[in-house]
């Protein structure tokens, strides 16, 4: 009766006499192994699985048969630890069973004691922690990512910001803010309707990151139509040369514009430039402001141009 | 409170030292890692005190992995840390982050791993000592406050409780848990009973 149930179990059960040679072996252990138990039986475990010779196993056994003391083997921190799979052979993938094994000492009336191998298949479990592990990775970056562009969203740049200027101060060195905005966006939701004027700020949004090769720049939507780069340890002139780049960037997609009062009759942006440098330190608030100042400059000097305004407003 | 002589402190901090760098040695093969433990005190306090030490006036709760040990002594072996500790080591031993709070179920069993090399290795270096045989059961995984942990296992509230302070280093972090031994009247004469035996033992052959 007892052998029937452990043969009928549906857990792996393998029984090891006190010299490691296998006594039992379950249907699901022919199952998933590919072996069967007159292979098995009376041949010592770590000749049939050299593999698992010098392994955590080995050392299980042994704790087991030697000291009494049952181990617990955690899928997470051994890897398919017994060549086991679901069909009983490598389909030529490698996809072993993912196992948690349980070694555990048994004492019977006639000693030396014997041991216990308990194998559970847990890849089911696997698979639900890592879809777990994905979709918590996928909302972390939600919350700094803008949901259209993909692009790092206002809340992200407001983070990096700060970080970026209180690492200027500390370093004395220098930080470049750029403001962007689509020239006449309104105009062109307008006339081309909205879904339209979302592939119109994707495109731009992608063109900008594309410029940008450092990995501390950052490219941010900081709202509506209205973008935002950051360019630490940039001189003034550099952060400027990147603006031109982005603007002539963008300008040379031909993004049609019937709308626009720029001749092209493409999609331009303008570009308001603040540098904070160790000889004229802002904080955030005036850096965004001078940036702003800027961006308003060039808007008002006709549009799709870069304008470098580094200067507190005009005292009142 | 329960008190040992110096020298039978001294022989169990050393014995316990032996016990966790056993698992050390083992836990750094599973992570391919150098990883460094150490028992650097142990004291004997009542059941109460030994919850207010894992605290220290916060509510954190604790991650416990605890054993049942019986033979040349009896005693409920229990591993603790901080939670937020216990979700440092297993990530810091599977090598991933994941944006988490608590441990995931296969993380908690990853724990109990962990406490099963630990508690084996401290209680299997006293049995050798000892040159007796204890038996041991699976290992069982609990979150709470310490008090709820330390009386999981039953046991009267008279109970004296050996806790071992335990460094745990891995990859530069340094993470302090304890380890508590629950021990009846009987079950503490009986320790003190092979410590002394073993100490004879050795002075014996000196």
């Amino acid at each position: 009766m007892a052998d029937s149930v452990l043969q009928a179990i549906n857990i792996g059960t393998v029984v090891l006499d006190s010299t490691q040679q296998v006594m039992l072996w379950n249907h699901w252990m022919v199952k998933h192994s590919g072996k069967q138990a007159s292979e098995v039986l009376g041949r010592n475990i770590f000749t049939i699985f050299p593999e698992l010779k010098n392994s955590r196993i080995e050392s299980a056994v042994n704790q087991a048969l030697r000291n009494n003391f049952p181990s617990l083997l955690s899928q997470t921190l051994n890897k398919a630890p017994f060549p086991l799979f679901s069909h009983g052979v490598d389909l030529g993938d490698g996809q072993r069973l993912q196992q948690a094994v349980a070694v555990i000492p048994i004492e019977t009336d006639m000693p030396p004691r014997q041991c216990l191998i308990q194998i559970t298949d847990v890849s089911i479990a696997v698979a639900r922690e890592r879809l777990l592990r994905e979709q918590a990775l996928v909302l972390r970056s939600q919350t700094f990512s803008d949901g259209l562009t993909g692009i790092a969203n206002r809340r992200h740049f407001d983070v990096n910001i700060e970080k970026e200027l209180r690492r200027a101060k500390r370093t004395n060195s220098t930080l470049s803010l750029l403001m962007i905005d689509i020239d006449y966006f309104k105009a062109y939701n307008d006339h081309y309707g909205h879904q339209r004027g979302d592939d119109c700020l994707i495109q731009v949004a992608a063109n900008l990151s594309s410029v940008l090769h450092r990995p501390a720049d950052l490219a941010a939507r900081y709202g509506g139509e209205e973008f935002a780069v950051i360019l630490p340890d940039n001189r003034p002139d550099t952060a400027c040369i990147v603006a031109e780049t982005l603007r002539q960037k963008i300008e040379s997609l031909g993004l049609e514009h019937a709308q626009s009062k720029n001749p092209g009759k493409v999609v331009t942006v303008s570009i308001g430039v603040a540098t904070r440098t160790p000889e004229h330190h802002l904080e955030t608030t005036q850096l965004i402001g001078a940036a702003d100042r800027a961006l308003y400059e060039a808007k008002r000097l006709g549009r799709n141009q870069v304008v470098f305004q580094n200067d507190p407003p005009p005292s009142t | 409170m329960f008190n040992l002589s110096e020298i039978q402190h001294d022989a169990l901090v050393e014995i316990f030292n032996i016990g966790v760098g056993h698992a050390a040695a083992a836990m750094s093969g599973i992570v391919n890692e150098e990883v460094t433990m150490s028992v650097p005190s142990i004291q004997f306090v009542n059941r109460l005190d030994a919850a207010s030490m894992l605290v220290n006036n916060e509510s954190r709760r604790i991650c416990g992995i605890s054993q049942h040990y019986q033979g040349a002594f009896t005693t409920e072996a229990i591993l603790m840390f901080p939670e937020d500790k216990s979700l440092e080591i297993v990530r810091l031993m599977v090598g991933e982050t994941v944006p988490l709070k608590e441990l995931t179920d296969m993380e908690q069993e990853a724990m109990s791993e962990i406490g099963n090399i630990i508690l084996n290795s401290c209680v299997g270096t006293l049995a050798n000592i000892f040159g007796q045989e204890l038996q041991g059961s699976l290992p069982v995984y609990h979150i709470g406050t310490s008090e709820d942990i330390l009386s999981a296992s039953g046991g009267q509230s008279e109970a004296v409780v050996l806790m071992l302070h335990i460094d745990f280093i891995l990859e530069k972090h340094q993470i302090h848990g304890y380890v508590a031994f629950i021990l009846d009247v009987t079950a503490l004469h009986d320790l003190q009973y092979q410590v002394d035996q073993y100490l004879s033992r050795i002075m014996g052959s000196t």
